[in-house]
């Protein structure tokens, strides 16, 4: 039986939230786990589909402080573990809970830009060729 | 000898003044020889200037629109990106209105397998069909006419990391399909379907034994199972050669062509030997399957030059005698004109800055590379590699050729990268890449150029220079007009006889399909193109994202204004005088 993850991104029917089962990072508070998380991020070949850093490629960036299924530890594992729907696979059957949670902590670790909600193109004009 | 005699005869009808041009564009190419050629001549330099926007249509989807609309017995037929809706058009009413539209049910997941965004590169009509394939591995049949689904056949394994976005091709009751996933390590194919039932009637692979290859006994002097020994170990297993370009067909020699692209992974130091027959042009029986002849346009690749671009078909005279010829315009920045009986090699020159090879060699056939460019895990960060990995030209962007001028027309880009290589391993439906490949711009500073190229003499004629990369595909007509588009959502119109601007308009998002151009029910000469930037695109520069407030993501450092001119699209545009 999977366990009910609490998810606060979402809507909760009568507003009451699921019960949710505790999930910890074991390994949140550990610098080690970060470079550990950082080399499994490449070797199972995330970085193939999220980019290097985790900046986007094909799935989206994941150092934009935003989160499509919900940005929590328990959620960021579940979307692991589990998969998400639109081809994140789920890695649960080829990667143990440990390593979950090192590339977990890797990503929480990365800066997220503090001008992220706004672009822009100030200055000189764009070169014409 | 005999029957190049009869062939020779054959030639001038093949190479002279077409007949009256039905005004109608039932596949990919246009024809068989695909030359997105058309024959009607309405629209002229002298007239372009005053080419208006007739009409346009939302087509619900925000994604990269490659590909290219259809127009058969004057209906319009549009297949969208995932989810691949197929819109059919009533070109005889006042508005288009939809006669219907398909919806089919296609999985979701196919959205992160396939590397490259969730485009779609078009359908094909025959025998009163509308074929094309779903994202997810699947192809279908629909009814022309009513819109009913005839048949849908698995030909892919999204588990493999297989993804099919490409143009089906059919030939009598054939139809053609490949799958994407150089980036996945698939073990790449090309299949044929029967046209009526959709039953998979053979399926060719692109390395491995000849008997997986559909090689028969003799057909290369180099031995048996080519595609075997050019691979250290079992490593052809994984080693993509995807199918996920262009088909072109002579009727004569009765051969399809089709280019293979990248062998997997990137890293080539995990699958030594020259990886055939990755990176090739491919000549096989569309009967059984049977591959005839085969050349590689860049053995042992370490830069991930796919040769998926199209072969197009023409006559005409090289070296002073006249040759039936297929030409290419390779992502390793040359382009190529062969012999498209044998595949012999006749002319092999830069059409974009290249520093990876210094040319090719015209007796063996093969790249004189200059080493200090090749890539690997133990090489570390190699610089200055021209082209980047987006090629010398996209095989996304099919170029067109004109007999009346006997040149063609094409997209390019001016794109150099840095590669550095890493060992990867390969998890099914994960990527299977191993390098990073940042891009900057190639000698000049501007990205990219439309130009004009004399593929039998292998030099260019004119060029226009752009700001950003074309990728956009190209029409060239009968009145001497060429039409083609940029990534930042200028739709243009130019006279071929000297690169002079005619027109432009700006239609709302980078355009990275193919125009086309066909006679509406009035008798009038129309032309037709999808705006919506992607593609590669929808990777490279991630700020032209705006529709999902949890996918938000800085400038491309090499293309920082791109999203300032275009976010993403989905639109259907008509023009004429």
């Amino acid at each position: 039986m999977p366990p009910s993850i609490r998810y606060p991104n979402h809507v909760a029917a009568g507003g009451s939230q699921p019960p949710a089962a505790e999930m910890t990072n074991s390994f949140a508070s550990d610098t080690a786990s970060v470079t550990d998380g950082s080399k499994i991020f490449s070797t199972m070949n995330c970085d193939g589909c999220h980019g290097g850093g985790a900046l986007g490629w094909v799935g989206p960036s994941l150092v934009d402080g935003r989160w499509r299924y919900g940005g929590t530890d328990g959620a960021l594992y579940q979307s692991i573990f589990y998969g998400r729907p639109r081809g994140m696979p789920a890695y649960g059957g080829v990667m143990s809970p440990g390593a979950i949670w090192k590339v977990v902590t890797y990503i929480r670790a990365q800066p997220v830009p503090s001008v992220v909600p706004t672009q822009a193109w100030p200055g000189t004009e764009t070169r014409r060729p | 000898m005999r029957a190049a005699a009869l062939i020779l005869l054959v030639l001038p009808v093949l190479q002279g003044v077409p007949q009256r041009d039905s005004g109608d564009w039932p596949m990919p190419g246009k024809d068989y020889a695909a030359t997105r050629y058309s024959g009607l001549s309405q629209i002229t330099p002298a007239n372009a200037p005053r080419l208006r926007a007739l009409w346009s249509f939302s087509t619900g989807v925000l994604g990269g629109h490659e590909g290219q609309p259809l127009v058969v017995n004057n209906t319009m037929y549009v297949v969208t990106p995932f989810p691949n809706v197929l819109y059919a058009f009533d070109l005889t009413r006042d508005g288009y209105p939809l006669k219907w539209k398909y919806r089919p049910d296609v999985n979701p997941t196919s959205v992160g397998i396939a590397c490259c965004d969730a485009i779609n590169r078009g359908a094909v009509y025959a025998a009163g069909k509308i074929v094309y394939n779903l994202l997810d591995g699947h192809t279908v049949a629909v009814d022309a006419i009513t819109g009913r689904e005839l048949w849908k056949t698995q030909i892919g394994d999204m588990g493999q990391g297989e993804t099919t976005p490409m143009a089906p091709f059919i030939v009598r009751d054939r139809v053609f399909v490949g799958p994407s996933g150089g980036e996945f390590g698939i073990y790449g194919w090309v299949k044929a379907l029967d046209l009526a039932t959709g039953k998979i009637l053979w399926t060719a692979h692109n390395m491995g034994p000849d008997s997986l290859m559909i090689v028969r006994p003799g057909t290369f002097t180099g031995g048996a199972n080519l595609g075997v020994s050019t691979w250290s170990g079992d490593s052809w297993r994984r080693g993509g050669a995807p199918v996920w370009g262009w088909i072109s067909y002579d009727p004569q020699l009765d051969l399809i062509y089709f280019g293979t692209g990248n062998p997997g992974p990137y890293n080539s130091e995990q699958r030594s030997g020259e990886n055939k027959w990755t990176n090739s042009v491919l000549a096989r029986r569309p009967g059984d399957g049977s591959l005839v002849w085969a050349y590689q346009f860049t053995p042992h690749d370490s830069w991930d030059f796919d040769a998926n671009a199209e072969m197009i078909l023409a006559d005409f005279v090289v070296g002073g005698r006249m040759r039936r010829v297929l030409v290419h315009f390779d992502k390793n920045g040359f382009a190529y004109t062969l012999d498209r009986a044998t595949g012999e090699l006749l002319v092999a020159e830069p059409f974009a800055h290249v520093t990876w090879a210094k040319n090719i060699n015209r007796t063996n056939g093969l790249p004189v590379v200059d080493t200090s460019k090749t890539t690997g895990a133990s090489r570390g960060n190699i610089r200055g590699i021209c082209p980047s990995l987006e090629g010398g030209k996209s095989p996304v962007s099919a170029s067109a050729y004109s007999p009346r001028t006997g040149l063609f027309y094409t997209a390019t880009n001016n794109l150099c990268m840095n590669f550095e290589a890493t060992q990867v391993t390969r998890i099914p439906a994960t990527p299977f890449i191993g390098a990073t490949t940042p891009y900057v711009a190639g000698p000049g500073g501007h990205m990219g150029a439309f130009i004009a190229w004399d593929a039998a003499r292998g030099r260019k004629v004119w060029e226009i220079k752009e700001q950003f990369p074309v990728w956009s595909g190209t029409v060239v007509t009968a009145g001497d007009v060429a039409f083609y588009g940029t990534l930042d959502g200028w739709f243009k119109a130019v006279a071929i006889r000297t690169g002079r601007e005619l027109w432009k308009f700006k239609v709302g998002s980078g355009v990275v399909g193919a125009p086309i151009t066909f006679r509406g029910a009035d008798g009038k000469q129309y032309v037709a193109v999808y705006a919506g930037i992607g593609g590669d695109w929808f990777l490279l520069a991630g700020d032209v994202r705006s529709d999902d407030p949890a996918d938000v993501r800085p400038p491309s450092d090499f293309a920082p204004d791109l999203g300032r001119h275009t976010s993403q699209g989905g639109m259907v545009w008509i023009f004429g005088l």
